[in-house]
């Protein structure tokens, strides 16, 4: 979407018109989604970051600012609101902690993508995403799906562009290791990939 | 992004919500569009332009004849009439 464009999007959405809504819905359904289910790793939980995240949209509508970039609110919302879904999360964990140390064996979340992949790198790399920590998941599916520029990810996850361009490569050094990990622990032979020597 | 392995990353399938639930968002978010609009458009209009509805005139109008009745029933009473 150019920026003239989102101008005009911008305008309309401020007058209230429904169809400028499903414009900007059309536009950045996809990749929010896609960024909520990798972020979140449960659809449920996507679904419902995501229904918020659309819904204020149009609570703040007339309050936006004439030249809102709406990529990156979008983002800016729906990444604040999984924050607080896990800080949430995190207090029921520690919670109930004590009752799960009881349970003799691990529960391993496979994630919806990993379970759908269409190859066995997609495959590889949705289960080494999965398993990263979720500030480097966030930062590495901000710039790597979201099609946002650097500047535009730094404001979104609050930091600077420095901060975020360490953050980046140690996210990536993070990736690539377990890229690393899973391929010693299951050397299976790539579909599509001809050779692929190990480090 | 030049590096391979975020350019890849950037290469997943993509993932959308089902047909339905998109159409729960949608549905609401119009419905509060359309909510917020009104809203907008009774703020907007002058208080001056506004009309107050006719149960609230006719209260005020009955309450009015009803003073002034007692007043007058009061006045007769001491005779000031």
């Amino acid at each position: 979407m150019d920026r003239e464009t989102e101008l005009t999007l911008v305008a309309r959405l401020r007058e209230g018109e429904a169809d400028a809504f499903d414009e900007i819905y059309a536009a950045f359904n996809k990749p929010l989604f896609t960024f909520l289910i990798r972020l979140s790793r449960q659809r449920d939980v996507a679904e419902d970051l995501h229904e918020e995240t659309w819904l204020r949209l149009v609570k703040h509508a007339g309050r936006l600012r004439e030249d809102t970039r709406l990529g990156a609110w979008l983002f800016t919302v729906a990444r604040n609101l999984h924050v607080s879904y896990r800080r949430s999360r995190a207090l029921e964990e520690s919670a109930a902690a004590s009752l799960f140390g009881l349970w003799p064996f691990s529960v391993r979340e496979t994630s919806p993508f990993e379970a759908t992949a269409a190859n066995e790198l997609e495959r590889r790399i949705e289960r080494a995403l999965a398993n990263l920590p979720a500030a480097s998941r966030e930062v590495l599916l901000l710039v790597g799906v979201s099609g946002l520029d650097q500047s535009e990810v730094a404001d979104i996850c609050g930091i600077t562009p420095s901060a975020l361009r360490q953050r980046l490569h140690r996210a990536r050094e993070l990736l690539a290791h377990a890229l690393d990990r899973d391929l010693a622990a299951n050397p299976l032979v790539l579909e599509g990939v001809p050779s692929c020597p190990t480090r | 992004m030049s590096d391979p392995l975020i350019r890849r990353l950037g290469e997943l399938p993509a993932a959308e919500p089902d047909v339905a639930r998109a159409d729960h968002i949608r549905t609401r978010c119009h419905a509060r569009l359309a909510r917020q609009k009104r809203r907008d458009l009774v703020a907007s209009t002058p208080a001056s332009g506004r009309v107050a509805p006719a149960w609230q005139l006719a209260i005020a109008v009955l309450g009015f004849v009803y003073l002034t009745e007692v007043i007058r029933f009061a006045l007769a009473v001491y005779g000031l009439t």
